[in-house]
């Protein structure tokens, strides 16, 4: 019985040991937290920033991505130190340093990217996507677009948050379920009150009045989008990112059964950790 | 403090995070009452002599039992019901039901198991009927062996809840995690709805031990 214990416990230490051992150049790099695109696996996520050393003779092999399925546990997991640096968006970073001053834009690393932000549809239905189209041009054109960045992103206060708008009500007319995250403050989150509100609520309830449409939102957790679209318990997905480069491929985050409208917001993605004093 | 303050209470959070708390509970009394029945009744095929009803029984058990619960909401909500326009709470209770309903048919018979045989046989020897000597003897019996076991289903199946997010219901941990990403303050927040569910847990164990308690005093009266 004692060998039998014995053998069980050098068993699980090799195992310990196997699945945990990081490789000796992997434990000096600063750990980078990232969220999980919705077409690309990490493997493939990590050939792409080698592509991006290649391409462009940068050296970021100093930093080890580490994924995550939201935002949420990736600020938890920068909180508890288990990575030094998340990769985010100048509006999200903006908005975390505005509510928590110890966060601090990090201005150390070399490439700048940027990514638009889209709508993700059903490959079928066209019609939307069309309609979707032609309403973000309309709002790019008469600057509503630039207008509600600006109250709801740029000008975002740091002492309140945006309220919630109420969405348009249309008798009889058809109702576009749109997934939400709120995940993404301020571009995408939930009000104290429960209820989705900021850049998201205003851009869908614009977009409601201008197609007579009604908008639902649905809560739906951020792995869930693709899901939640192909299986029609939501029409539109809030966000979906396409890079605006040539070396991460553009439906790195639009899986199999989902088209992406023209993008409806741009922005830089950017690095905050904690400031050199005030690490955690 | 004021930081707490600010993630909980302030513009009426605490009402939001009792709203979720609302579906978690919702959620879970539904689905302990449709998963005890449909385990009551899965643990009689499991326990009869007709083959194919017994299989049956076993076949459900292990795949449902054997399932992250996660995937099988997700089947549920995604697949198979995605087309009948149920109400995604609906399909949780459903979900949950299925799953709850495995482990207490299990629970069950591993009480009826335990029981002394020879107790029902003295029992029909004395002339009480099968359903007498069910009523009269079996049951009590299995109820206080399998009350622990209950409990813990119980508390296991108010946390399996947590996953619903994933089907666009916004429960207690969803409220949660909205909180964690408009405060950017997720330990904190998170370490609230830890403390929230296990308050729920301590109630039910505290439940238990009263009517425990109420059981002992009634032995110790007659």
């Amino acid at each position: 019985m004692k060998k039998i214990f014995a053998l069980l416990m050098a068993f699980a230490l090799l195992l310990i040991t196997g699945c945990g051992g990081e490789k000796v150049s992997d434990s000096n790099k600063v750990k980078i937290g990232m969220i999980t695109r919705l077409n690309a696996s990490e493997e493939n996520f990590e050939k792409f920033v080698e592509q991006v050393e290649e391409t462009f003779k940068v050296s970021i092999a100093s930093h080890k991505p580490v994924f995550f399925d939201n935002f949420n546990s990736m600020l938890a997991a920068l909180q508890s130190g288990q990575i030094q640096e998340i990769s985010t968006y100048t509006c999200v970073a903006r908005y975390m340093i505005a509510k928590d001053p110890h966060y601090v834009l990090l201005k150390d690393h070399s490439l700048e990217f940027i990514d638009s932000f889209c709508f993700g549809v059903r490959e079928d239905d066209t019609e939307l996507k069309d309609s979707l189209n032609m309403v973000i041009k309309e709002m790019q054109d008469d600057g509503t677009l630039g207008k509600l960045a600006k109250e709801y992103i740029t000008d975002i206060k740091t002492d309140g948050e945006p309220t919630a708008i109420e969405l348009p009500h249309f008798d009889s007319a058809q109702t576009i379920k749109v997934a939400v995250t709120g995940d993404l403050p301020p571009l995408d989150y939930v009000s104290a009150d429960g209820k989705p509100a900021g850049f998201n609520t205003a851009v869908l309830a614009e977009i409601g009045k201008r197609m007579l449409k009604n908008i639902e939102l649905v809560n739906v957790d951020s792995g869930a989008r693709a899901a939640a679209l192909t299986s029609k318990q939501a029409d539109v997905v809030f966000w979906a990112i396409v890079p605006v480069s040539e070396i991460i491929p553009a439906d790195s985050d639009k899986p199999a059964g989902m088209e992406l409208t023209a993008p409806y917001y741009k922005d830089k993605v950017v690095h905050v950790g904690f400031k050199a004093d005030e690490k955690k | 403090m004021e930081l707490i303050y600010n993630i909980f209470i302030k513009d009426g959070g605490w009402l939001t995070i009792l709203n979720g708390l609302k579906v978690t509970v919702e959620i879970s009394a539904l689905s302990l009452l449709f998963g005890t029945l449909l385990g009551s009744l899965l643990c009689f095929l499991r326990m009869s002599k007709f083959t194919p009803l017994k299989i049956f029984a076993q076949v459900y058990i292990a795949i449902v039992r054997g399932s992250p619960v996660l995937m099988l909401l997700m089947l549920l909500f995604y697949g198979v019901l995605a087309r009948a326009g149920m109400p995604p709470v609906a399909v949780a209770v459903i979900t949950f039901s299925l799953h709850t309903a495995a482990h207490v048919a299990e629970l069950l018979r591993s009480a009826m198991m335990a029981l002394d045989r020879g107790q029902i046989e003295a029992a029909r020897t004395l002339g009480f009927s099968k359903w007498q000597a069910f009523q009269l003897v079996t049951f009590p019996q299995i109820l206080r062996i399998a009350k622990p076991v209950y409990q813990s289903t119980i508390i296991n199946l108010i946390q399996w809840t947590s996953v619903v997010g994933y089907v666009t219901i916004t429960d207690l941990t969803r409220v949660i995690n909205n909180i964690a990403s408009r405060t950017m303050q997720p330990l904190i927040t998170i370490t609230g709805g830890l403390l929230i569910y296990l308050a729920i847990s301590w109630l039910v164990h505290g439940i238990f031990r009263l009517s425990e308690r109420k059981s002992q005093l009634r032995q110790a009266d007659s």
